[in-house]
């Protein structure tokens, strides 16, 4: 068997070696940045304009030189043909640059080879500039095919494939017909003729030279529905493209792959492609990445967690907690495959289609260092299932919008929000969300999430959905509760009524509450203070993990924000004077901006239409309005709005924002004396070179998280992405409620923390689903804790020593001593007020015993020198 | 074109700050001399000085002789002391003085221009090294002699615009096509750093913080600094970053690419620990690169972040020069930058490792050709300012590097130079400078004052304008603007045949190998 498998391999890759092909120039052919990548594969098939939204929205991870986008499981009756025919043909799709090279292409490489079922054009809009697009895309031809039996038959003993199953004979006949096509009509021509897209079973590629969206509008393919869909924002450096050969997504055979990312040796990968006969001939780190998983996948036959520890070795500490079996797996994989991964900063989503194992699957890949963003989401309901993969989380919002506006049975916030550890024992720094039969013999399918190891993400069963289009009756307050709330708006009761619904909201139904938002909303309307403690209200219920009893948390949260946002939106307009205490501008309304006048403090943004960075940003009318005087802020309808709290300059205390909705990067960074509370999670390279001030998220946060930070004060609620607080000088004080992928405070230089100095506490929790704290399966996954440090400390919530030294690499443990308790104590309990996370009842105690401080949490401190 | 005319600023002599100075000659009077006071009354250079009323000459001037070449003058003093008292030889210090790219003679030179303001009288080559490579073995064409010019240096244009884009933020001219590069509160002493404020703000240039923060000292410069960004945030708050007109983002230096800063610990005193907030005594590393920057594309929410920051800021992006510097360029320019700085292989002082600094980037000779034609085939060039650093030594390396294609020049080394630093090159042995300039220690530190940094700097700046202007009239050239690009104006020794070779002027002390 063994021996079969080899001669079969060399068999393959000699047969390749037989294509006529340039020499591989060492170069890439463009720069390219790091770009915006997005990525969902649903139960049901979704039509192409819900990539559109998020699409639009990393507008600024591209520069509009290029897009792309890849549909998987496609609709058949969209491209009438029948079922059968979608799944058994291969979807051939050529790009023609030159469009007098069709008749010539269709002769030499098409039609000998081909039985053609159907033919045509890809049907396209008729004007590309009404779109804003610069550079005619050009004219891509589909073609149905099989290869004709009297073609591939000499093929396969030409070339000594028996071994090899005839269908995937049949597969590598049409991967190695486009490699000619490409090699006679792209790569070795100065003037580009045309060029394979897509040959794949039931995938599709297209591209442009401008935004992703564009791919979909000038493609037509707003209507045309499919399961996955992904679309990738270019960044090449080069400015003058004419045609989007070099654009993502790049195809191996059946899948579609776009990248993030900038590889470091390319040149290495390129030669080892380059040994197995395969030569590139885009020449960019997208199609180099896509050639090796091909080559792992349908040459080597690896199963997919091979595929991706060949490509994202797991090392260090990880590897040490991987099981002896494993560990011997990896060993031969890395030896043989680690000169030829893929070094630098990347993270991969790839569509693909399974036809043996009839799977559809969407999987996101991080490189070990986790150097690129990346955000992972699931939403799941009996009915319909969807798995999201994005750049930033506010990408996942924007497409669970889009669809949720359509289709009721998707709800705007996703079940579980999540990053992947890269390399790692964990989770393996991949996640696939693979859609399959669902069994009930009707065709329907159903999605399932799992990590590099095969194990199952799931969502807490028996938790219903809130269905909007159930929702005939309109909102029907309940008499009671509402005099209930009414009562204790009367008495001004914050805290009552704040416990009051907490303990209520478990057992009651989705309508009952929505008549609880009705009331508050009612009440919010009549004067300001109870508009204070209505928005009081709802954040708390927003920002609290507690018992929901049948109902989804995320169904409770949109029903919340919907409120929340109505109150916000009826605040009296910046233009017109009313008496209030609140003044609400956008974008329309930016020009009316002035100084407040009368009793009014806070400025309510809806920051919605503005632009997320220069002249036309939210961040540059705030800005404004400081140097009016306003100090209060409440901000929402973000998405993905960057630098929120920037430029604001030296001590801005007195001022305060209240951020909601899907915030943007860079927020609160260079802050100094300002306090940011986030209602929610937030994204990336927040709070660098922050100096002093309160900064409060109640969610996770995400990439290189106060780097370069010299001070301030910090509560998460739950976790930070890669690299917290790297370079961080000063005084620092950071309480870290859940944990950090890796890297934390590396470089960390804050002095002596009981001299004045900084420190993280690290409390290593998390909330189940009944709101309750639970400790995490690990305080600190990585395997690298305060490395480098020279000053400051970690206190670690570590009470049964989970933490060893090889985490360590120039730290020491060290007892907290009294001292170091005195010096945290006051941070957690202002962690305690903002998050009820109680010191006595959930932080010192373990397993139902509470211990004394000394046993629970353990100081990481900079070695002497 | 004269709006500089003004602005120009005055030069004044500017003693060294060592009793005994450095001349490429010595000259000794020994103990036949009857104090006559002969010498003194011949020579013209301010040799020999004997003050009225004073018994006997003072010490000999040395570095104000000008040697052998005064044999056939009426002045020499060797031949006219009545005691024969005097002699007159090379310098043997200098053997032991700098190095191939910055020769003896270069420093030499330096030192006076930075004393006087004008070019040195004495024979000394301060315009090309013998470095055998590079800008050494490049010369500018000899000029047709019809195109000569005659207009005075107040009518000559040495200003660069630094913000090409029209992007609506203000407009930054400087007075001469340089400006200071990235010297690091910390890495030298304080009055060098507000010294070369000074200089630039009395020059109409700039100067950079370096990543070590910026004191305030230079708040009354502060529309004259540079704040760097650099990879290890040391310093930068939101109000460092307000108080510059440009801000600089070093993703790498020319020197050591792929590394980062390093601060020995023992630099680290309590000052500078102060000023980055960081531990007394503890080596500072900066990371490479940025840990939130992998990609342009966030590159780009960097630069728009510095712009959100400071709404006036102009960007300029440092990068070194690996083979694909001209993509990176081109990336910056598109992701909103004003300024491109390529920083070649030959820069750096001491204090970078001599693997790194002569073995990873690319000569900035080769690098600002490339990066010109790359932005001009782009259609971009004239929509970005080009600037070019790594061992730009003196005025013509300046113009040859605008020839090839920059706007103009950042200068480290020369600075350090004008204020007497040999190029001992133990910049990092802790704080021990010898010359009190790359110290942080109290006592060396107070060698130097800013005064006299200053001056010394508006001296050598503004004699490097005399060439640059001498420069541009021969090939009837009124602006230093028209000089870039004029790559055709420049010859390299090595592609000329013998006899057109011979034109030109060799390298001193370079034997050419044919």
């Amino acid at each position: 068997m063994k021996r079969n498998t080899d001669i079969l391999i060399k068999n393959i890759l000699a047969s390749r070696g037989r294509i006529p092909h340039l020499e591989t120039p060492v170069n890439k052919c463009d720069e390219e940045g790091g770009c915006g990548v997005t990525g969902f594969m649903a139960s049901i098939p979704i039509a192409g304009r819900h990539i559109y939204e998020p699409s639009v929205q990393m507008h600024n991870r591209g520069n509009g030189k290029g897009g792309g986008i890849a549909a998987v499981g496609l609709s058949a009756s969209d491209l009438n043909i029948p079922r059968d025919v979608l799944e058994d043909h291969y979807l051939l799709q050529v790009a023609y640059i030159d469009d007098t090279a069709i008749a010539q292409v269709e002769a030499s490489h098409v039609l000998p080879h081909f039985d053609i079922y159907k033919s045509e054009k890809t049907p396209t809009i008729g004007d590309y500039t009404s779109i804003g697009l610069e550079v005619k895309p050009p004219e891509v031809w589909r073609y149905f095919v099989r290869v004709k039996p009297g073609v591939l038959d000499p093929f396969i003993r030409f070339n000594g494939l028996y071994e090899m199953d005839k269908r995937k004979a049949e597969d590598e006949f049409v991967f190695q017909n486009s490699i000619r096509l490409n090699q006679a009509y792209y790569a070795s021509l100065g003037e580009k003729k045309a060029f394979v897209l897509s040959h794949a079973r039931n995938v599709m590629i297209l591209k442009v030279v401008g935004y992703a969206e564009q791919a979909t509008q000038y493609y037509c393919l707003e209507d045309f529905r499919a399961h996955g869909w992904i679309a990738h924002q270019r960044y090449p450096t080069r400015g003058r493209l004419w045609h989007p050969g070099g654009a993502h997504p790049f195809s191996g055979m059946h899948e579609a792959l776009v990248h993030n990312g900038d590889f470091a040796n390319y040149h290495a990968v390129s030669e080892y492609l380059n040994q197995h006969n395969i030569f590139p001939q885009f020449l960019t780190d997208t199609e180099t990445s896509v050639l090796l998983l091909d080559l792992y996948n349908r040459v080597f036959g690896y199963p997919l967690e091979y595929i991706i520890e060949a490509l994202a070795p797991t090392t260090e500490y990880d590897f040490d907690r991987l099981s002896p079996e494993k560990q011997q797996v990896y060993r031969y994989i890395q030896s043989q495959h680690m000169n030829g991964s893929p070094d630098g900063p990347w993270f991969f989503i790839i569509a693909r289609n399974d036809p043996y194992r009839d799977l559809l699957q969407l999987i996101g890949i991080t490189d070990t260092a986790m150097l690129r963003p990346q955000v992972f989401a699931l939403q799941e309901r009996d009915e319909v299932q969807i798995g999201l993969v994005c750049s930033e989380k506010q990408a996942i919002d924007a497409t669970l919008q889009s669809i949720a506006a359509e289709d009721k049975r998707f709800c705007p916030i996703a079940d579980k929000y999540w990053n992947a550890r890269g390399g790692s024992s964990t989770d393996g720094g991949a996640f696939t969300f693979t859609l399959k039969d669902a069994g009930k013999g009707d065709g329907s399918k159903t999605l399932i999430t799992q990590n590099k190891f095969g194990e199952t993400v799931t969502i807490p069963e028996g938790q219903r959905h809130f269905d909007p289009s159930l929702d005939i009756s309109g909102s029907v307050e309940d008499p009671t509760y509402a005099k209930k709330v009414t009562a204790f708006f009367e008495a001004k009761d914050k805290t009552g009524l704040g416990q009051f619904c907490i303990s209520e909201f478990a057992a009651l139904g989705f309508k009952k509450i929505k008549g609880i938002c009705h009331t508050v909303e009612t009440l919010a309307a009549q004067n300001d203070d109870q508009k204070a403690m209505a928005i009081d209200l709802l954040t708390l219920l927003n920002d609290r993990a507690f018992p929901t009893g049948d109902k989804k948390r995320s169904s409770l949260l949109q029903i919340l924000r919907d409120s929340l946002t109505r109150i916000f939106a009826a605040s009296p307009a910046i233009g017109e004077k009313r008496n209030s205490r609140y003044a609400y501008i956008d974008r329309a309304t930016r020009e009316d901006l002035r100084a407040p006048m009368e009793n009014e403090t806070i400025l309510v943004v809806n920051a919605k239409a503005f632009e997320p960075e220069g002249e036309d940003c939210d961040s540059r009318m705030i800005n404004k309005a400081y140097r009016l005087c306003w100090k209060q802020y409440i901000c929402y309808g973000y998405k993905g709005q960057r630098f929120t709290g920037c430029g604001f300059g030296a001590d801005s205390d007195g001022v305060r924002f209240d951020v909601y909705d899907s915030s943007g990067d860079y927020m609160a960074s260079g802050m100094d004396g300002m306090e940011i509370h986030v209602h929610g999670n937030a994204q990336d390279q927040l709070g660098q070179i922050m100096k002093r001030g309160k900064f409060v998220v109640h969610g996770d946060v995400g990439q290189t998280f106060m780097y370069g930070a010299k001070g301030g004060e910090v509560y998460i609620l739950g976790n930070a992405a890669g690299r917290p607080l790297i370079n961080a000088t000063g005084k620092p004080r950071v309480v870290i409620n859940g944990t950090c992928l890796d890297y934390l405070a590396e470089s960390f230089m804050a002095g002596d923390p009981l001299n004045g100095g900084g420190f993280v506490i690290v409390n290593g929790i998390a909330f189940d689903e009944a709101g309750k704290v639970m400790d995490l399966p690990m305080p600190y996954p990585g395997s690298n804790l305060f490395s480098l440090a020279s000053g400051g400390a970690i206190y670690l919530r570590d009470p049964d020593s989970k933490i060893v030294e090889e985490h360590l690499n120039g730290g020491m443990f060290a007892e907290v001593a009294e001292a170091d308790w005195n010096l945290i104590l006051p941070y957690l309990e202002e962690n305690e007020r903002l998050f009820g996370i109680s010191i006595e009842k959930d932080l010192l105690t373990v397993n139902g015993k509470t211990l004394p401080f000394q046993k629970v949490y353990r100081k990481v401190m900079p070695k002497q020198k | 074109m004269n709006t500089t005319l003004n602005s120009l600023p005055e030069t004044k002599p500017v003693r060294s700050r060592f009793r005994n100075t450095i001349g490429k000659y010595t000259i000794k009077r020994n103990s036949s001399c009857i104090a006559c006071g002969k010498c003194a009354e011949l020579c013209p250079h301010g040799v020999h000085i004997k003050p009225d009323h004073y018994s006997a000459p003072f010490r000999p001037v040395e570095h104000n002789c000008i040697g052998f070449a005064c044999k056939d003058t009426d002045h020499y003093c060797i031949e006219h002391c009545p005691e024969e008292a005097m002699t007159l030889k090379e310098n043997p210090l200098l053997e032991t003085m700098g190095d191939y790219r910055w020769t003896p003679d270069m420093l030499l030179g330096h030192f006076a221009m930075a004393e006087t303001g004008d070019l040195p009288h004495v024979d000394l080559e301060y315009s090309l090294g013998n470095s055998g490579g590079g800008f050494d073995k490049m010369r500018f064409k000899k000029p047709d002699p019809g195109l000569a010019l005659d207009l005075a240096d107040e009518r000559m244009d040495t200003s660069i615009d630094l913000n090409k884009t029209g992007d609506g933020r203000p407009l930054k001219t400087i007075s001469i096509p340089c400006y200071g590069g990235g010297m690091s509160y910390g890495s030298t002493a304080l009055s060098v750093i507000v010294g070369r404020a000074r200089a630039a703000k009395r020059l109409n240039s700039l100067t950079c913080t370096g990543e070590g923060g910026y004191p305030p000292e230079f708040l009354p410069y502060k529309d004259h600094v540079i704040t760097q960004v650099a990879t290890g945030l040391f310093g930068v708050r939101e109000e460092t970053i307000q108080n510059c007109p440009v801000m600089e983002f070093k993703y790498a230096q020319g020197a050591k690419p792929g590394l980062g800063g390093h601060l020995l610990g023992e630099k680290v005193t309590e000052a500078v620990a102060k000023m980055r907030e960081t531990v007394v005594g503890r080596p500072l590393f900066s990371p490479f690169p940025f840990h939130s920057v992998y990609s342009v594309e966030d590159h780009k929410k960097h630069v728009d972040w510095m712009k959100e920051i400071n709404h006036k800021v102009l960007c300029s992006v440092k990068v070194s020069t690996p083979t694909d510097v001209d993509m990176v360029a081109v990336g910056a320019y598109y992701a909103g930058a004003h300024i491109i700085h390529i920083d070649g292989s030959y820069g750096g002082t001491g204090a970078a490792p001599d693997i790194a600094k002569k073995n990873i980037a690319m000569p900035i000779e080769y690098a600002i050709p490339k990066v010109h034609r790359f932005l001009v085939e782009e259609g971009a060039r004239d929509k970005i300012t080009l600037i070019a650093s790594g061992g730009i030594r003196n005025a013509m390396d300046v113009a040859k590097a605008i020839a090839l294609g920059a706007d103009g020049c950042v200068i480290g080394t020369a600075d350090l130079v004008a204020v007497e630093c040999v190029r001992c090159g133990n910049c990092e042995s802790g704080r021990g400078c010898a010359r009190g300039i790359a110290t942080t220690d109290p006592e060396l530190g107070y060698m130097i004052d800013e005064a006299y940094v200053e001056q010394r700097l508006v001296n050598m700046y503004m004699a490097w304008r005399k060439q640059w202007c001498r420069l541009l009239r021969s090939f009837g050239l009124t602006s230093i603007k028209e000089l870039r690009g004029r790559s055709d104006l420049l010859v390299h020794l090595d592609y000329l045949d013998e006899e057109e070779r011979k034109q030109y002027q060799n390298s001193p002390g370079y034997k050419m190998v044919l």
